[in-house]
């Protein structure tokens, strides 16, 4: 038996995605956090690409995830630099500690 | 001037000017502390955008015909959405612009400040004129990330750090989503042009679900109910003329791309403008709930934000559903009315904020205590607060009664019954507004001054210039409403185009 290509890319999207929301959901941590998004932006690309592929335009997939990876290296950045002052501001950056605000 | 190049500065002026504001101000800070060079490149970069943008504006208003440029992969579309949007992200931006100077006068970082607040104009006009999916994404993050910083601006306040990592957690599980919704789409019909997608987008079950994943994305900005529990945190801790960016714009921005999202999907099922119908009843009602019991006066003003929210989806959704323009029209003289009266009210609350504790040098919140008696010291701020909640409860002759009073008629004109009680309560919801904005009213003019305000500082002159236009602009549209009728008629024809055909 044998698996084909997209089969296998789509598998892994919804094993990325999966595992991202499991992970957000469940640490709290918040540098594990932004791994965890980091996880859940790779599976979107991955789908992206193989839309492209699906549709005979490979390059639009490919351009599309490039600018995705751009912006969600700027998120991460972010996402750290906040955390970093978290750090240094809070003293933790454990997320059951950033509670201070209530509804 | 040609008036597509002229949409092209427009949009891009903003975004290219951003780094240089930056620069600059930098330079100018580092060699002499005093010298805010920053604001008013900003300031003028705002002016040089509004220039352009009348040019473009009047060429499609007069001639009605939409505008379409293309530069690579970049497409843009000037149609009557776009124009509405830019127009009212300009005006506020600039009275942003002029009112912050003082307010972030003494903050490290006054040229981040500027050139993101910049950037983020920039991204919010190329946003609403986005004419492709992956477009529409990428000025929705670039926008986004602009508002990330300028949340978590006060970096050393534990409050401020908080409201910016809930913002930034939600907002960015939110555009994954949207992701995954582009790729769907993109894999169904084969293309990203939103017109195409129009065409070839069918009835399937994974085209519903695209339109799903895309409310629930685009739904995080526009703080539709279940996802809206960043929005208190991070306008109350922005800065106060982010504050009145975040609630006059940028979540009204999260609604025109899901706007324009779904119309390219409306063949898929008839049902969207029917769920923003839902979303509208269930804003309208959290939003009113949550403001009575707050005692901070930043975040009564967010919650604010979310009936109101789902006044304009009751505009809009009814003018979707059923075609009816006039009440479309009025969704979005609301976002016009609501931009200028929560902007002030944000303004206002941020000049007491700046002079009874900023200017002291403490970041504690402005709460409801201390309002008390702020007229006599701050007859200015009290007045412009007064008529700007006013204005949001919906009182004659103020802007925000017209608006009301249009999308609830409209409402009645389409006969339809579900709509016409969603009308009734909405008005009985806009009476529940009163319970919280009459006693502000109360608090400023019949109260006894406290403490705080009797050693309070004074308000600087440029903080009360964005005040004083917006309190005029309110009250002259609230007298003569058809004033704003050149920009959401056609903001309301295009609606329909998107949602009709």
């Amino acid at each position: 038996m044998t698996i084909s290509i997209p089969t296998t890319v789509i598998i892994m999207v919804l094993g990325l995605i999966g595992i991202g929301i499991y992970a957000l959901l469940t640490t709290r941590h918040l540098i594990k956090v932004i791994v965890a998004l980091q996880l859940l932006v790779k599976g979107a690309m991955l789908a992206l690409v193989l839309a492209g592929r699906l549709t005979g335009q490979e390059e639009l997939g490919q351009s599309l995830a490039i600018t995705v990876i751009i912006a969600d290296t700027i998120v991460a950045v972010i996402g750290m630099a906040l955390a970093v002052q978290v750090r240094r501001v809070i003293g933790t950056l454990d997320l059951r500690s950033l509670t201070s605000l209530r509804r | 001037m040609n008036p597509n190049d002229a949409f092209i500065l427009a949009v891009g002026l903003p975004v290219i000017a951003s780094p240089v504001i930056y620069l600059i101000g930098r330079i100018a800070t580092r060699k002499n502390p005093k010298v805010d060079l920053a604001r008013w490149l900003a300031l003028l970069t705002l002016l040089a955008d509004g220039y352009f943008l009348f040019i473009a504006g009047m060429e499609f208003i007069q001639s009605r015909h939409e505008l379409l440029i293309a530069i690579g992969a970049i497409s843009l579309r000037l149609d009557g959405i776009a124009l509405l949007l830019a127009a009212v992200v300009l005006a506020l931006g600039t009275l942003v612009t002029l009112f912050s100077g003082p307010a972030v006068a003494r903050d490290n970082g006054r040229e981040t400040y500027f050139a993101l607040l910049t950037a983020m104009i920039g991204t919010i006009i190329g946003l609403g004129a986005a004419d492709d999916l992956f477009n529409l994404w990428v000025w929705f993050e670039a926008m986004a990330l602009c508002s990330y910083v300028l949340v978590a601006f006060y970096r050393n306040e534990a409050a401020a750090l908080e409201a910016g990592v809930k913002y930034l957690v939600q907002s960015a599980l939110g555009t994954v989503l949207v992701l995954l919704a582009i790729g769907l789409v993109f894999a169904n019909t084969g293309s990203l042009d939103l017109d195409e997608i129009r065409l070839a987008a069918q009835p399937s079950g994974l085209m519903l679900a695209a339109g799903a994943l895309f409310i629930i994305g685009f739904g995080v900005k526009a703080a539709l109910v279940p996802l809206h529990t960043w929005l208190p945190d991070a306008h109350s801790q922005a800065p106060s003329g982010i504050s009145a960016m975040l609630s006059g714009v940028v979540i009204e921005a999260g609604l025109v791309a899901i706007l324009r999202a779904l119309g390219a999907l409306h063949l898929v099922t008839v049902s969207w403008g029917a769920l923003l119908l839902g979303f509208s009843a269930v804003n309208m009602l959290v939003g009113n709930l949550m403001a009575l019991r707050q005692t901070q006066v930043k975040r009564l003003l967010a919650y604010s934000s979310l009936s109101h929210m789902g006044y304009i989806l009751l505009g809009v959704g009814a003018g979707a559903v059923m075609g009816s323009e006039y009440s479309a029209a009025g969704g979005f003289f609301h976002i016009l009315t609501h931009a200028m009266m929560k902007g002030l009210a944000f303004l206002a609350a941020g000049a007491l904020l700046y002079s009874l504790h900023q200017a002291v040098g403490n970041h504690d919140p402005l709460v409801l205590d201390d309002l008390n008696g702020a007229s006599r010291k701050y007859p200015l701020a009290a007045f412009a607060f007064s008529v700007a909640v006013l204005g949001l409860g919906g009182l004659p002759p103020l802007a925000g009664f017209m608006s009301k009073w249009q999308i609830f008629v409209g409402g009645f004109q389409t006969g339809n019954a579900w709509i016409m009680a969603l009308v009734v309560f909405a008005a009985l919801n806009s009476v529940l507004s009163l319970g919280y904005y009459a006693p502000l009213v109360n608090r400023l003019y019949r109260r006894q001054p406290a403490g705080i305000v009797e050693q309070g500082r004074p308000i600087p002159v440029l903080m009360s210039v964005p005040m004083v236009v917006l309190s005029l602009g309110v009250v002259v549209l609230g007298v003569w409403p058809s004033l704003a009728d050149w920009l959401t008629g056609p903001a309301a024809q295009s609606l329909l185009m998107l949602f009709g055909g």
